[in-house]
C-alpha cells in the first residue's frame, strides 16, 4: 500500500473535526471545570471545592451506592437471560423462530420515553395491570413507587426488559460464527449438549460476553432516563437516584457545572477501571 | 509500446527488505515472465512497476522515462489482476469503460475502444451481464479487456490464470500468447507456475527470496541454469539432485562418486578448472534424462516405490538410500512398484553444483 | 432411530414450553402500550383487567395534541433523524474508508482514540458540550444542536472500517491503475459495494437519533424545538394530563420502528451484532 497522508486526512478531516470540537475539547474542559467553583460569577479556580464536597456528600454516596447496586444485580441477571435467549433461539429444534426473535428483540427499537411511560402505567399502585394480576392470583398489591426496594426492582426489571434482547442479538451472532463442525465432532465424541455449551460455546464466546458485559456496565452506570421518568426523579426520596441523575440535577437543575463535572469524572474513572479489567480478562494467555 | 528498465530496485516494508536491488531490462514488445515461489517478491516487483507500491530504492523507467514518482494512471500501463478485480455492481460494458468514463475520456472514443476490446476478446454478446453471471474464463476475458481498453504501452499480468481450472488455464494461456502477437506490446507477466513461464515468455526472470537468480530465454534456463535453484525450479517434474564427492581430477575433468548409489562414478567434462579432490558437490539430472542401463556413462541401480502412468510417459519414484529419484520412462516400459531397475546417467546431460548451489561449469 | 426422534420431540416440547411464556412476558409491555393507547383515561384508571384494545385511539391522540404539539415534534424528530443519518453515514464511512484503505502518518493514534472513546461515558463530555453549544455557539433550540454533536460515532467508524477492509485490494488497485481519483473510487466502487453494511449502519443510526433523549432534553427544551420523545417526556408525571394520550404518543414513536424492524430485520441484527466486532 502506498503512503497517502494527504488523501487519508482529506477523508478523515470532517470526522476528526467533529471529534476535536465536540469531544476532545469537552473532555479537557470538563476536567478543568471540575476544579472550579461555578456557582459564583466569574468562576474561580478552587481545586478542593467540588472534589472536597464530593467526598463528604451523602447524596453522592447514595447515588453511587444505588448505581453500583443496580450494576451488580441487574447486569449479571440480564446477561444470563440474554445468554439463555441466544442459546434457545439458536436451537435447531425451535419452530416459529421468527416470532420468538421478534418477541425478544422488539424492545431494542423501543425508545426510553415510550417504555418508561408504559412501565409507569403497568406498575401503578391501584390501577396498574401488574398489581391487578397479582391480586387476581391472591397476592397483595405492591407499592412499586413508594418503597425503595420495589422501586429499585422496578428499575432493574425495566432495564432488563429493554436490553436483554440487544445482548442476545450480539451473543447469538457470536454463537453463529462458531463453526458447525466443532459441534458435530463433539456430538460424535458423545459430548452432551449441556457440556458442549460449557466447554465449547462459552470459552469460544468469552470475548463477546466480555464485550456485552462492558457495554452493559457502562450503559447502566450512566442510567438516567428510567429513574428520571419511571420512578419520578429518583424517587422515593432519592431511593433510586443514580449518578446519571445526580449529574443532571447538579448540572442542569442547580446549574452547578463544577460539581456535576466532578461526578462525571467519577463515572469516567469507574469506566476506565472497568475497561482495564476487561483488557485484563481478555488478554492473550502466553 | 515501450521498454521497461529496473535499475537496482529495492523494496522495504519497514525494516524488512523484500526485494534486494533488481536489475531488469525489458525490451520493447517483449514478453517477460517473472517466476518464482510465493513470497519471492515477484508480485511486489510488478506492483512497483504499476505504481501501486512505493519504490524504496533504485529507479524504474518506462519508455526511457523514470516513473518513480508518477501516478499509476500516468505510467502508460494496464494491469490484469489475479482476482480479476471486476466491479461486481457494474455490467461488463460498464466495467470496461469505467476508467475512461471517470477520467473524462471523450464518449465516442470510449465507445470505440470498448467495442474494439470486446471484438478482440469475443465478449461482445456479454456486454450487459454482471460479473456474477459470467464463467471464470469469461471473467478473465473481461479483466483483460479492461486492460486493452486503456491502450497501454505495457501490459502487466499478476498471476492471471491461477483461479482457473487446468483446462481453461491452457486455453487462456494460448489466448494471451495470441494477444501478444496481435497487439505487439510489451507484456510483463507474474506467475508461480513454471509451465506458464516456459510456454509464454520470450525471456524469464527467475526470482527467489527477493533476488534475481537468472534472466534468460526459456530453453536457456532449462538447458543451462545458472544455479541449483533455477535448475530445480524450471522443468517438471523437478530435477533430481544427488550428493556426490570429487574423487579425482584431470585438466577440465572431474570424476565424481555418487554417495548414495553404491559408489557409481561419473567422468564430467568441465569448461573451467575442476574443484579440488575431496570437495562435496551435487549432481543434477532431469527425470527425462535418465537412460536405460548401459546407454550412458554410468549406471545406478534403484528400487521403484511408486509408478505413475500418465499414458505417454510414466514417472517412477525410486528410492536409493536417503535420496528419492524421479525417473521418466517411456510408457511401454512400465514398472511396478518394488521392481529393481538400473538406469544410466549421461555426463553431458547432467549438471554439477557446489554445496552453495552455484553451478560448476 | 425412533428413540432418537422421541428424545428430540421431548426436548423440542420442553424448549417451547419454556420459551413461549417468556416470549409472552416480553411482548406484554408492547401489547399493553397498544391497549392503553386505545382506552379512555377512565378505562385505564378503573379496577377491571383490560387486555384487549378499545377504539379510543383518535380521541387519545387529540388529547395528546392538546397537551403538547406532538405532530410538530414528530416532524422535528423525523427531519433531524433523516439529516443526522445521512451525514453520519457519510462521515463514518469516509473515516472508515481512510482507516481501512490507506497507510498514513498517525493512523495508530487515530485508531487508538476511536477505540478509547467507546468505553468513555458520554457523561464526561455532556456538560462542556452543553455549555459550548448553548452558551458559546448560542445554538440551543436549533436543529444544528441536535444533529452535529452526535456525529462523532466510534462504533460506526469501526464497523465501516471492518466492512471496507474485507473488500479485495485488487478492486481498488484496478481503479487506481486506470487513473480513477481516490474520492471517485470511494464514491463509485467502495460505497456501492458496501450497500448492505451502509443499510445496517443507517438503520441503527436512525434509531439512535429517533430515540435519543438526554441530549435533546437538555439542548432543545423550548416548546416548538422539542423532539417527539422530549415532548412526550414533559407530560409524564404531570397531574392533569391524558395518559391515553401519552400512550398514543408512545405507540406513534414505537410502532413505525417495529414495522421497520420486521421489514429490515436482517440489517437491524447485522448492525447491532457489528458492535461485537473485535
Amino acid at each position: 500500500m502506498r503512503n497517502r497522508n494527504a488523501t487519508a486526512y482529506r477523508f478523515l478531516t470532517p470526522y476528526l473535526l467533529i471529534f476535536a470540537v465536540f469531544w476532545v475539547w469537552p473532555i479537557i474542559s470538563s476536567f478543568l471545570i471540575s476544579f472550579q467553583a461555578t456557582r459564583t460569577v466569574p468562576w474561580r479556580f478552587a481545586p478542593a471545592f467540588n472534589w472536597g464536597r464530593l467526598i463528604g456528600d451523602p447524596a453522592f454516596f447514595n447515588a453511587l451506592k444505588n448505581t453500583l447496586l443496580i450494576l451488580v444485580i441487574q447486569v449479571p441477571v440480564m446477561i444470563t437471560l440474554a445468554m439463555v435467549m441466544a442459546v434457545l433461539l439458536n436451537s435447531p429444534l425451535l419452530k416459529a423462530r421468527g416470532l420468538f426473535r421478534f418477541a425478544f428483540f422488539a424492545p431494542v427499537v423501543v425508545g426510553e420515553v415510550a417504555y418508561s411511560a408504559v412501565f409507569r402505567l403497568m406498575f401503578n399502585l391501584n390501577f396498574g395491570i401488574i398489581n391487578k394480576l397479582l391480586n387476581s392470583v391472591g397476592l397483595p398489591s405492591v407499592d412499586w413507587f413508594s418503597n425503595v426496594t420495589p422501586a429499585m426492582a422496578l428499575i432493574m426489571i425495566a432495564v432488563t426488559w429493554r436490553w436483554a434482547g440487544y445482548n442476545a442479538i450480539i451473543l447469538l451472532a457470536g454463537m453463529q460464527s462458531i463453526p458447525e463442525d466443532v459441534y458435530e465432532a463433539a456430538t460424535l465424541d458423545r459430548v452432551s449438549k449441556l457440556k458442549q455449551f460449557f466447554f465449547i460455546t462459552l470459552p469460544l464466546l468469552k470475548p463477546v460476553v466480555v464485550f456485552c458485559l462492558v457495554l452493559s456496565i457502562i450503559g447502566t452506570m450512566q442510567l438516567f432516563t428510567e429513574p428520571f421518568l419511571i420512578t419520578e426523579r429518583g424517587g422515593p426520596g432519592g431511593g433510586t437516584e443514580t449518578l446519571g441523575l445526580l449529574l443532571y440535577r447538579q448540572g442542569f437543575r442547580s446549574l452547578n457545572f463544577g460539581y456535576a463535572s466532578a461526578v462525571a469524572y467519577t463515572m469516567a474513572g469507574l469506566a476506565i477501571a472497568i475497561t482495564l479489567v476487561q483488557l485484563w480478562l481478555t488478554r492473550e494467555k502466553q | 509500446m515501450a521498454t521497461v528498465t529496473l535499475n537496482n530496485v529495492v523494496k522495504r516494508f519497514g525494516a524488512f527488505e523484500v526485494v534486494h536491488g533488481a536489475n531488469i531490462d525489458v525490451k520493447d514488445g517483449e514478453f517477460v515472465v517473472f517466476v518464482g515461489p510465493s513470497g519471492c517478491g515477484k508480485s511486489t516487483l510488478l506492483r512497483m512497476i504499476a505504481g501501486l507500491e512505493d519504490i524504496s530504492g533504485g529507479e524504474i523507467a518506462i519508455g526511457g522515462k523514470v516513473v518513480n514518482d508518477v501516478e499509476p494512471a500516468d505510467r502508460g500501463i494496464a494491469m490484469v489482476f489475479q482476482s480479476y478485480a471486476l466491479y461486481p455492481h457494474m455490467t461488463v460494458e460498464q466495467n470496461l469503460s469505467f476508467g475512461l468514463r471517470m477520467t473524462g475520456n471523450p464518449k465516442a472514443d470510449t465507445e470505440r475502444r470498448v467495442k474494439r476490446a470486446a471484438g478482440i476478446l469475443r465478449i461482445s454478446e456479454l456486454m450487459d451481464r454482471r460479473p456474477r453471471k459470467l464463467s471464470g474464463g469469461q471473467r478473465q476475458r473481461v479483466a483483460i479487456g479492461r486492460a486493452i481498453v486503456r491502450e497501454p504501452q505495457v501490459f502487466l499480468f499478476d498471476e492471471p490464470l491461477s483461479n482457473l481450472d487446468a483446462e481453461l488455464r491452457v486455453q487462456m494461456r494460448i489466448e494471451i500468447a495470441r494477444l501478444h502477437k496481435e497487439l505487439g506490446v510489451t507484456m510483463i507477466y507474474v506467475t508461480h507456475d513454471q509451465t506458464e513461464a516456459m510456454t509464454l515468455a520470450d525471456r524469464i526472470v527467475v526470482l527467489n527470496a527477493g533476488n534475481i537468480e537468472q534472466i534468460g530465454a526459456p530453453l536457456d534456463l532449462y538447458d543451462d541454469p545458472a544455479n541449483r535453484f533455477v535448475a530445480g525450479f524450471v522443468g517438471s517434474p523437478k530435477m533430481n539432485f544427488m550428493a556426490a564427492k570429487v574423487v579425482a581430477t584431470e585438466k577440465d575433468v572431474a570424476v565424481v562418486e555418487l554417495l548414495n548409489h553404491s559408489g557409481a562414478r561419473l567422468r564430467k567434462s568441465l569448461s573451467g578448472a575442476p574443484p579440488a579432490v575431496g570437495a562435496d558437490v551435487v549432481l543434477g539430472v532431469r527425470p527425462e534424462h535418465f537412460g536405460e542401463a548401459g546407454e550412458g556413462d554410468c549406471d545406478i541401480p534403484v528400487r521403484a516405490d511408486v509408478a505413475e502412468h500418465l499414458g505417454s510417459v510414466s514417472y517412477v519414484y525410486a528410492n536409493a538410500g536417503p535420496e528419492e529419484l524421479i525417473i521418466e520412462r517411456e510408457a511401454s516400459r512400465q514398472r511396478a512398484s518394488g521392481d529393481h531397475l538400473v538406469v544410466s546417467i549421461k555426463a553431458g546431460r547432467s549438471l554439477l553444483f557446489d554445496t552453495s548451489g552455484a553451478r560448476i561449469r | 432411530m425412533s428413540s432418537l426422534s422421541a428424545a428430540r420431540l421431548r426436548r423440542s416440547i420442553a424448549l417451547h414450553l419454556f420459551l413461549t411464556p417468556l416470549a409472552l412476558i416480553w411482548l406484554f409491555p408492547l401489547w399493553m402500550m397498544v391497549v392503553f393507547s386505545t382506552m379512555p383515561d377512565n378505562g385505564i384508571f378503573s379496577p377491571g383487567i383490560e387486555l384487549l384494545p378499545h377504539g379510543n385511539f383518535i380521541d387519545n391522540f387529540n388529547n395528546l395534541q392538546r397537551d403538547t404539539d406532538f405532530v410538530g415534534a414528530i416532524g422535528i424528530s423525523v427531519s433531524v433523524a433523516v439529516t443526522y443519518t445521512f451525514l453520519s453515514v457519510l462521515l463514518t464511512s469516509m473515516a472508515g474508508w481512510a482507516l481501512a484503505r490507506y497507510q498514513f502518518f498517525g493512523k495508530g493514534v487515530v485508531v487508538a482514540i476511536i477505540l478509547g472513546t467507546i468505553t468513555l461515558p458520554y457523561a464526561v463530555v455532556l456538560i462542556p458540550q452543553f455549555i459550548m453549544v448553548a452558551r458559546d455557539f448560542k445554538l440551543a433550540n436549533t436543529w444544528v444542536a441536535l444533529i452535529v454533536p452526535p456525529l462523532f460515532n466510534s462504533l460506526g467508524v469501526l464497523f465501516m472500517r471492518q466492512s471496507f477492509s474485507m473488500m479485495p485490494d485488487d478492486l481498488f488497485d484496478a481503479a487506481r491503475v486506470e487513473g480513477v481519483k481516490e474520492w471517485r473510487i470511494f464514491l463509485f466502487v467502495a460505497l456501492p459495494l458496501a450497500r448492505p453494511m451502509l443499510a445496517a449502519l443507517a438503520i441503527i443510526l436512525f434509531l439512535a437519533s429517533w430515540n435519543n433523549y438526554l441530549w435533546p432534553l437538555l439542548i432543545n427544551s423550548q416548546p416548538g424545538s422539542m423532539t417527539a420523545p422530549v415532548a412526550l417526556g414533559t407530560l409524564i408525571g404531570l397531574t392533569k394530563v391524558s395518559w391515553g394520550g401519552i400512550m398514543a404518543g408512545a405507540v406513534m414513536l414505537t410502532v413505525p420502528m417495529l414495522i421497520v424492524f420486521v421489514l429490515l430485520q436482517r440489517h437491524f441484527i447485522a448492525g447491532i451484532a457489528a458492535g461485537a466486532i473485535k
